[in-house]
């Protein structure tokens, strides 16, 4: 956990698609109250964007029709929300028991060689950002990584570099 | 020693499609199901003694039978997909290869406590798993197992997946409530239970996934089927996960009562050649670990992790080896407890950081006989002492860590401590 | 009366009021459990853990005051060594990542962690590696400063944008140790009781920018009065102080509990009105530019009394009880007509449904009550022919334009009896201070008809009369305050059976019929 408190604001006004929208619109009657949806709407903007800016988080909290600071504070609350924009390829490696028991710092390692960006860090050219994360619940094929939320299970450094290939 | 209850279709190709699920007997207890009264159900269920598989053991029947009598507002079942318990990923499998096995649960559950709306909570970083279950729950609608009216039958039923976004404390019952109401995952002060005031504001079962799925089998065959399997307290059995440093890691579904070190030997392939057993972790990362020795006499049920003063928890199994460094390993759970703390409670939101920084500094070798004791006595400190469990989570285990393997703490304290002052 | 339960604390029995919480039921036998997060107007939370408190053959056997409420036979302990251990521990685990910087925090001597650490905690810190570090002095708007170290997290700050103004203006946002208050981007504090916040944290981490590095709070004189910012009449401390070769300063209003007026809390406008009694106050007095003695200004105004034709005695809606009483009187004896005229003061549409009133008044039931006619056909009414207006600290420049008072100054002379600088001072040929409410004793009946006193709290170091003092001088007859009040309960008929001069700290609540019988 690090701070996210530091909101990015983009200057441009945010809306839903056509297609979230109608999603919104589907989803919203599933639930007794309009707050259940912010954090399906929160899904939604990230699909959309790839992230979530301070301007996504004031129309959900308006479009709800709740305060912006419960949306801030469901944002950064569950660090799977994106608060800025990741690589077109982001890679999750979980750093937990079963994956720490069975390897997963070497593979952090060459990634950070590899990639020349330390987890929390997108790279330059904005192919590649990297993640340590908990518990991925894959602990029976650990090492296991994540790609665009795709599951790489018993990985290991020639997995990965096979894996990178087809990225790159 | 695998059984084939839970599993019984995980292994047939495309068993996660309706019509192959169907073929395999998926769906088929419904017309037995609307022929009972709801109590039947429930009470059948109490006899089969199934207990909650999520961790706590909790006898699903019991939970259920402490709905409101003559309640008026709407009853919510709320299905826990969280799964967030490092070393737990069994309800996965359930998920993406025998998903209506789980939605039949859900009709089951659902007639018997008279709820007309499930939410199914999975955890965020499900997302392959969230795509197969939504296929699921559309084919089920299609298929008239969900919507208006159940397989012809005059009862609605609605499932709704709720998507979490990376917080472990939403495995936590009310903190899953929380979140489906659009909050953070900051579990609630109990009373109220969730049976009498849960999602919002109105009576709410909560169960997790295998429970869920192990109501069709029980309606099928019946309590005693079920309870032939494992022991007299701890029946029926459980899809157990086993990793860490074994040849064979994987699910497998067992019965309840194995001799733990048997099951690691036999069906997990035993240690990697010429390494010697360290540890086991019996039911995920918040359990109390186990010594080879305590290990010798443990079974898996309830009963036998109790007397050895540690937790079934949820199945979760964890071969620690020679190589292991268990000061790193605690170094690793801290930080998971630390980082997934809701922020909530003093003791959990301070205590943990501070734990944290602690054995940071004793694996940097800077640290003092007082720190691992002040380590030590954190863990009494923070325990209990917080709205829900996730600090005891994390105090449990790492207490039996520096009780057990104290020495190795030592190893990476220097030796002199005696001129050692606090700030 | 409440229904009552017996329990026993620490072994002791007690009676106490049954349907509350530990806190608050033991608390108003005298027993107190220390705790943070809740308060009584936000409710319980649950969240410091401060409040743990061990129930004998309970189940569970630990709970927090703040979500149990009292039962018949409990047996609540507070002072077993695992309570005392567990109130240790949970300060120790509040001070850790606390900046503990309080020399320079405005908190200091008010600050509930400095109270618990000396009566629950004491022990030396164990903390040997670096505190979390987040932000400080951060602007939230509304007048309200936030240091993120500082606070422990309680959400009572939260709480009450939520349930109270329903403004939500603030969040507790991420996680862990790294959970920090804040407010969402573009979007600051911006409701009218946004300083509450301040009075509500029980640490130094709301501070009022207004108020923050003026003064430590031990050296505060803490009044009690009533607010005159509205009429609804909050009940307030006045936190002033006289330090050494300075004159009597006020430094902050705050609400003080009634809660059958305010509860806990006041607005912000009402909490900035301690300026108008600090700063442009009327010092000397003056008959027609050249400043004047007491003797000889009343000199002065008691030729012009003789001398008029038709005097006027205007009469604001501030003025207390016993003030209006007095003015009623002399102007029964002179002979004059009295009006209460003050339609500048109601500024309407600006009230709300939680406490500030159209009415920028504190006493305008009065009128009612005294039958004081205040309307402005009877105020034009009585102008005609007038040739003397004399204002008893009524500002005629809020209900009148300058030209039409530029069109009544022509034929009437104007005098000023009163305590600020304002339009109608500055008109007026004679000027008399008199004492304003905060150096003053009087009675108010707020605009739900509760009637309360307010007490002397400043002393100036170059005191002028007050308002009664100066009436009975131009010939009233009442001498002072307490005869105001002897009289008042003579003569009125709804106060007949009151006795002013011992009003509950609470008030006393005039049934409205009472009042409209007397203003008919």
């Amino acid at each position: 956990m690090s701070d996210r408190s530091q909101l990015i604001e983009t200057g441009i006004p945010f809306t839903f698609d056509a297609q979230r929208d109608a999603e919104f619109e589907r989803l919203v009657k599933r639930y007794p109250t309009r707050e259940s949806m912010i954090l399906p709407a929160l899904w939604l903007a990230q699909e959309q964007e790839g992230w979530i800016s301070a301007e996504a988080m004031g129309y959900i909290a308006d479009r709800i029709g709740t305060f912006a600071s419960q949306v801030f504070e469901v944002a950064t609350f569950y660090t799977m929300y994106n608060l800025h924009p990741m690589g077109k390829n982001h890679i999750c490696i979980c750093r937990t028991l079963s994956c720490y028991l069975l390897g997963k710092q070497e593979i952090v390692d060459y990634l950070k060689h590899d990639l020349g960006i330390k987890p929390g860090e997108v790279s330059e050219d904005g192919q590649f950002s990297l993640e340590e994360v908990e518990c991925l619940g894959h602990c029976g094929t650990a090492p296991v990584v994540q790609v665009n939320g795709e599951f790489y299970e018993n990985m290991n450094v020639d997995k990965l570099k096979e894996l990178l290939a087809t990225l790159k | 020693m695998q059984v084939k209850v839970l599993s019984a279709r995980f292994d047939i190709p495309d068993a996660h499609k309706i019509e192959v699920a169907k073929e395999n007997g998926a769906y088929s207890t419904l017309e037995k199901l609307f022929e009972m009264q709801p109590v039947d159900v429930i009470e059948l269920v109490k006899q089969s003694g199934l207990r909650g598989r999520g961790g706590a053991g909790f006898p699903t029947g019991l939970k259920w039978s402490f709905l409101p009598k003559n309640n008026t507002k709407p009853v919510y079942l709320a299905v826990n997909s969280d799964e967030s318990e490092p070393a737990t990923f069994k309800d996965r499998y359930i998920l993406v290869r025998d998903p209506h096995m789980m939605i039949e649960g859900i009709i089951i559950c659902c007639y018997a406590i008279g709820s007309h709306d499930a939410y199914i909570y999975i955890r965020g970083e499900y997302t392959t798993q969230v795509k197969a279950l939504q296929a699921a729950i559309d084919e089920a609608y299609a298929a008239g197992y969900l919507g208006q009216s159940i397989d012809g039958k005059d009862f609605r039923l609605d499932v709704t997946v709720h998507r979490g976004a990376g917080a472990y404390v939403c495995g936590e019952e009310t903190a899953l409530l929380e979140s489906v109401e659009g909050r953070k995952g900051q579990p609630r002060s109990k009373p109220p239970f969730p049976a009498v005031e849960g999602l919002y504001g109105c009576p709410t079962i909560i169960n997790n996934v295998q429970s869920i799925a192990s109501l069709p089998f029980i309606l099928t065959n019946g309590p005693d089927a079920y309870k032939a399997f494992g022991t007299e307290k701890s029946p029926g059995t459980h899809l157990f996960g086993i990793s860490g440093l074994v040849k064979n890691p994987g699910m497998y579904e067992l019965p309840l009562g194995l001799p733990i070190l048997e099951v690691i030997e036999k069906v997990a392939g035993g240690l990697r050649d010429g390494r010697k057993l360290k540890g086991i972790i019996p039911g995920g990362s918040s359990t109390p670990v186990l010594t080879p020795e305590e290990a010798q006499t443990v079974t898996l049920d309830y009963e036998s992790m109790a007397a050895h003063k540690t937790m079934f928890g949820s199945g979760g199994i964890v071969v620690l080896d020679d190589t292991v460094d268990i000061v790193k390993l605690v170094e690793n759970l801290i930080y998971f407890y630390h980082h997934e703390s809701c922020g909530q409670c003093t003791p959990c939101r301070e205590g943990l950081g501070w734990m944290l920084k602690i054995v940071k500094k004793i694996v940097r070798g800077e640290g003092t006989t007082a720190d691992i004791d002040l380590l030590r006595e954190l863990c009494d400190n923070i325990e209990m002492k917080t709205v829900c469990v996730l600090s005891a989570a994390c105090t449990m285990p790492v207490r039996s860590y520096l009780n057990k393997f104290r020495h190795e703490f030592e190893a990476y304290v220097k030796s002199d401590v005696s001129c050692q002052t606090a700030m | 009366m409440a229904e009552k339960v017996k329990l026993f604390v620490n072994g002791q029995e007690v009676e106490v009021e049954s349907g509350k919480n530990l806190i608050d039921a033991i608390g108003a036998v005298g027993i107190e459990i220390p705790h943070l997060c809740y308060h009584p107007a936000l409710g319980a939370d649950g969240n410091c853990r401060m409040c743990l408190v061990g129930i004998e053959d309970g189940r569970p056997p630990l709970v927090p005051a703040c979500k149990t409420n009292v039962a018949e036979g409990m047996k609540v302990q507070l002072d077993t060594e695992k309570i005392k251990k567990i109130q240790r521990d949970i300060m120790e685990l509040e001070l850790i990542n606390h900046p503990i910087d309080c020399p320079i925090c405005d908190q200091a001597g008010e600050c509930k962690l400095q109270d618990y650490y000396m009566q629950y905690d004491g022990q030396k810190s164990r903390m040997t590696v670096p505190p979390v570090l987040k932000a400080k002095h951060m602007d939230f708007g509304a007048g309200v400063v936030h240091d993120q170290e500082r606070c422990i997290l309680c959400a009572r700050c939260v709480r009450f944008t939520r349930l109270i103004t329903k403004t939500g203006e603030l969040g507790i946002v991420n996680r862990t140790d790294y959970a920090r208050v804040t407010t969402f981007p573009g979007r600051p504090l911006s409701n009218r009781y946004a300083l509450n916040v301040v009075d509500l944290c029980p640490v130094g981490a709301m501070t009022s920018k207004d108020f923050r590095f003026k003064q430590r709070a031990w050296f505060l004189t803490k009044s009690e009065s009533l607010c005159h910012g509205c009429s609804k009449g909050c009940n307030i401390y006045i936190d002033h102080n006289k330090e050494k070769y300075q004159d009597d300063i006020i430094y902050r209003f705050r609400p003080r509990l009634n809660q059958q007026v305010n509860g806990y809390f006041m607005c912000d406008a009402g909490r900035m009105t301690y300026k108008l009694e600090n700063d442009n106050r009327l010092n000397t007095a003056q008959v027609f530019g050249k400043e004047t003695s007491l003797n000889e200004t009343v000199e002065a105004l008691r030729r012009s009394f003789s001398q008029a034709k038709k005097t006027v005695l205007l009469v604001s809606p501030n003025c207390s009880l016993e003030q209006m009483h007095a003015v009623k009187k002399l102007s029964a004896t002179f002979n004059t007509v009295l009006s209460g005229y003050s339609d500048g003061y109601i500024n309407a549409g600006d009230g709300d449904d939680f406490l500030i009133h159209d009415d920028k008044s504190a006493n305008r039931t009065a009128f009612a009550l005294l039958g004081i006619e205040s309307s402005k056909s009877a105020f034009e009414a009585a102008l005609d022919g007038a040739d003397l207006l004399v204002s008893f600290q009524n500002d005629l420049c809020r209900s009148l334009d300058d030209v039409t008072l530029a069109k009544i100054q022509e034929k009437t002379k104007f005098v000023y009896i009163g305590s600020y600088q304002n339009g109608f001072s500055e008109k007026a040929s004679i000027i008399l201070p008199v004492a304003s409410y905060s150096e003053d004793i009087g009675t108010l009946i707020n605009a739900d008809n509760i009637l309360q006193r307010y007490v002397k709290a400043v002393i100036k170091n170059v005191q002028v009369s007050n308002l009664i003092h100066v009436v009975n001088l131009l010939g009233g007859e009442i001498k002072n305050h307490e005869e105001a009040l002897t009289d008042l309960s003579a003569t009125i008929a709804a106060l007949n059976n009151i006795d002013l001069k011992h009003i509950p700290s609470e008030g006393i609540a005039l049934t409205g019929k009472e009042v409209s019988n007397v203003a008919a």
